[in-house]
């Protein structure tokens, strides 16, 4: 059985204390005009236990929006290999957002894997927080989004107004919680206690919800290429990318580079790129194999509900909604999607 | 999670030795590995090339496997890359990583006839296959090399593809699009020249290579000849930045063209909307 602790409020500063002498410890708070996101703790920062959705999705501790992978020389034409891993503690993630984690983790590893990637992630302790309120354009409770057993290394639950069952995920998070001393055993009744906020958290986004079992969204999507939705929601479409920049799970990626202005040494990076972009599938010769607005965005429901499901067995959208409320043009909506191709379907499953 | 000290990212330096003029935008460039090794690769591979400080971009290799450290590519200036390319001379370095990608099945073309169909900038991948296949020749059946080019001027590998008529146990046709005064030969798409050859369809392996717009219709062809779909071989190029299948860029549906291709198997790619 899992090991459970019972952790007071009070005792929360000093275990932030402690850990922040050693990791980069980001917890979420309010990031002004009615967000959050996930903040360097400092001393008195406010956490803020019912923030609805991080504003920006975990995925740049891991991948950073501009990584460095190559140092060169060009006088020497050598080149050497650059690893960045700080050491981090990502504080607060709620389940569809560690489930994100858990997928880039599968993603990246899978085939060649990718070593800037994991060495990140094996210097980052993740704590999972079950959310107390939904955004209102998220839809996790209903694309399997609200249940996630593994990938965290402490799991904390409210269950009182200052009390949390932090169940343990990995030895090193068992570490960290017993860092400013003891902590109390979790008695039976605070894991009922807990048991009963998870259901409440998982009922929190029903309000929007998938009309079908969300396993059959590879199937509906199979039988989607040409329907009618694509042009309907792409000639709206801006182009900007929005979308894929606030996507927990979005990873695609250019490579780039940057030389000094003597041209002696410089370094070669990779930069968040997004399909949504225009010039994405751009090859010499102003070839594009994905000219059109309806290319674009159809390729990215397909990578989300179809593609990644095939190789992973999940959803590549976890239901953060994110997208829905980042969206220019207001048509970046996977539940609305979805939900539209399985009517089209005619229902059939 | 495995954790190596190595990052597949790092290019290794190799030195260009040679440098040959194939048409007024195109140059055969041949390079030696700085590490002496062979570049191991297999026929329809590709490699990332690098100039520091420009940038790096995926190149089809276009020499047969070696046992030496050289290896050829034929490059057209069209980008910043191949600019800074076509501007360095022998003796300067650059830098690549790979090879990288599928390749053609060599060993199932052994005892049948190969048809090649080469659009364009298509020859440039094939010729490795070629060339191994003609340093092999005795293990291959009929070897039909099917050339299109837009115009005459656009033609490369002209005086290779001379000697390849000349040997006699290469059956060569070629076509330009558009011709022009110097032209004497076929003028039409390439889908004109298959009408002009006589195969034996079961006993055919095609491995083709060309701009997107050639593959549907040369191989709407070979299927009415007679050639099993499973024997028909496509090169698939997209922009191929990482090479490792992380980066998205050279997605083909959910396939991604730097490790699951560039080559495919036609009828492992018929049923994927973008690939064709």
């Amino acid at each position: 059985m899992t090991t459970t602790y019972t952790v007071f409020q009070e005792q929360l500063p000093e275990l932030f204390r402690k850990w922040s002498k050693e990791y980069a410890l980001y917890v979420p708070a309010a990031a002004g005009g009615g967000f959050f996101d996930l903040r360097p703790w400092r001393e008195g920062l406010e956490v803020a236990w019912e923030y609805d959705v991080a504003y920006n999705p975990p995925k740049r501790f891991l991948l950073p929006p501009r990584e460095t992978l190559v140092r060169y020389d060009l006088k020497a034409y050598t080149a050497e290999p650059v690893f960045e891993a700080p050491k981090q503690i990502l504080f607060g993630l709620h389940p569809y957002d560690l489930k994100a984690v858990n997928q880039l983790d599968q993603l990246m590893e899978s085939g060649s894997p990718d070593q800037n990637y994991m060495r990140r992630r094996e210097a980052t302790v993740v704590m999972a927080l079950d959310p107390l309120t939904v955004s209102p354009t998220a839809f996790w409770g209903s694309i399997g989004g609200d249940r996630v057993n593994h990938g965290f290394d402490l799991y904390w639950t409210k269950i009182g107004p200052a009390s949390f069952l932090v169940s343990v995920g990995s030895a090193k998070g068992e570490e960290l919680l017993l860092a400013a001393g003891a902590v109390m055993a979790a008695t039976a009744a605070d894991r009922e206690a807990a048991r009963r906020a998870k259901l409440r958290a998982a009922g929190l986004a029903r309000a929007n919800a998938l009309k079908y079992n969300w396993e059959e969204t590879p199937r509906i999507l199979g039988r989607s290429w040409d329907s009618p939705i694509w042009r309907k929601y792409a000639v709206m479409c801006l182009a900007c990318g929005s979308c894929n920049l606030v996507c927990p799970t979005c990873y695609c990626f250019d490579i780039r580079e940057e030389a000094d202005d003597r041209l002696e040494k410089g370094e070669r990076f990779r930069a968040w790129d997004g399909c949504m972009l225009e010039s994405f599938a751009l090859v010499a010769g102003n070839h594009n194999f994905r000219p059109k607005a309806l290319d674009r965005y159809r390729h990215r429901y397909f990578r989300k509900g179809k593609y990644i499901y095939d190789k992973i067995g999940e959803l590549g959208c976890v239901g953060c909604g994110r997208c829905v409320r980042a969206c220019t043009a207001g048509i970046a909506n996977p539940l609305a999607v979805f939900n539209e191709l399985w009517e089209e379907s005619g229902n059939e499953y | 999670m495995s954790i190596k000290n190595f990052s597949p990212y790092v290019p290794r330096p190799a030195t260009l030795v040679a440098k040959k003029q194939l048409s007024d935008y195109v140059t055969l460039f041949t390079f030696e590995q700085d590490n002496g090794k062979p570049l191991a690769h297999k026929p329809g591979q590709f490699i990332q090339l690098s100039i520091y400080g420009v940038g790096e971009a995926p190149f089809s290799i276009s020499s047969p496997p070696e046992q030496k450290n050289v290896f050829e590519l034929a490059v057209r200036k069209i980008g910043a890359v191949t600019q800074a390319l076509h501007s360095i001379e022998p003796g300067q370095k650059v830098a690549i990583r790979g090879p990288y990608g599928s390749f053609f099945p060599v060993q199932q073309f052994v005892g049948k006839d190969t048809l090649f169909v080469a659009g364009g900038l298509g020859y440039i991948p094939l010729r490795s296959l070629l060339r191994y296949q003609l340093r092999h020749r005795e293990e291959f059946g009929r070897i039909v090399v099917l050339v299109g080019t837009r115009d005459p001027k656009e033609r490369i590998f002209t005086d290779q593809l001379e000697r390849l008529s000349a040997r006699g146990d290469v059956e060569l046709l070629e076509t330009v699009d558009r011709g022009d005064e110097t032209w004497k030969g076929n003028v039409g798409l390439i889908t004109t020249l298959l009408p002009k050859v006589q195969l034996d369809p079961v006993n055919t392996y095609v491995a083709m290579v060309g701009p997107p717009v050639m593959y549907r219709f040369v191989i709407a062809d070979c299927r009415k000849m007679g050639i099993p779909a499973e024997q028909i071989y496509v090169s698939l190029e997209r922009r191929m930045k990482c090479g490792l299948g992380k980066c998205g860029h050279c997605q083909i549906n959910d396939l991604n063209a730097c490790i699951d291709g560039p080559v495919f198997r036609y009828t492992d790619i018929e049923a994927y909307q973008e690939a064709i």
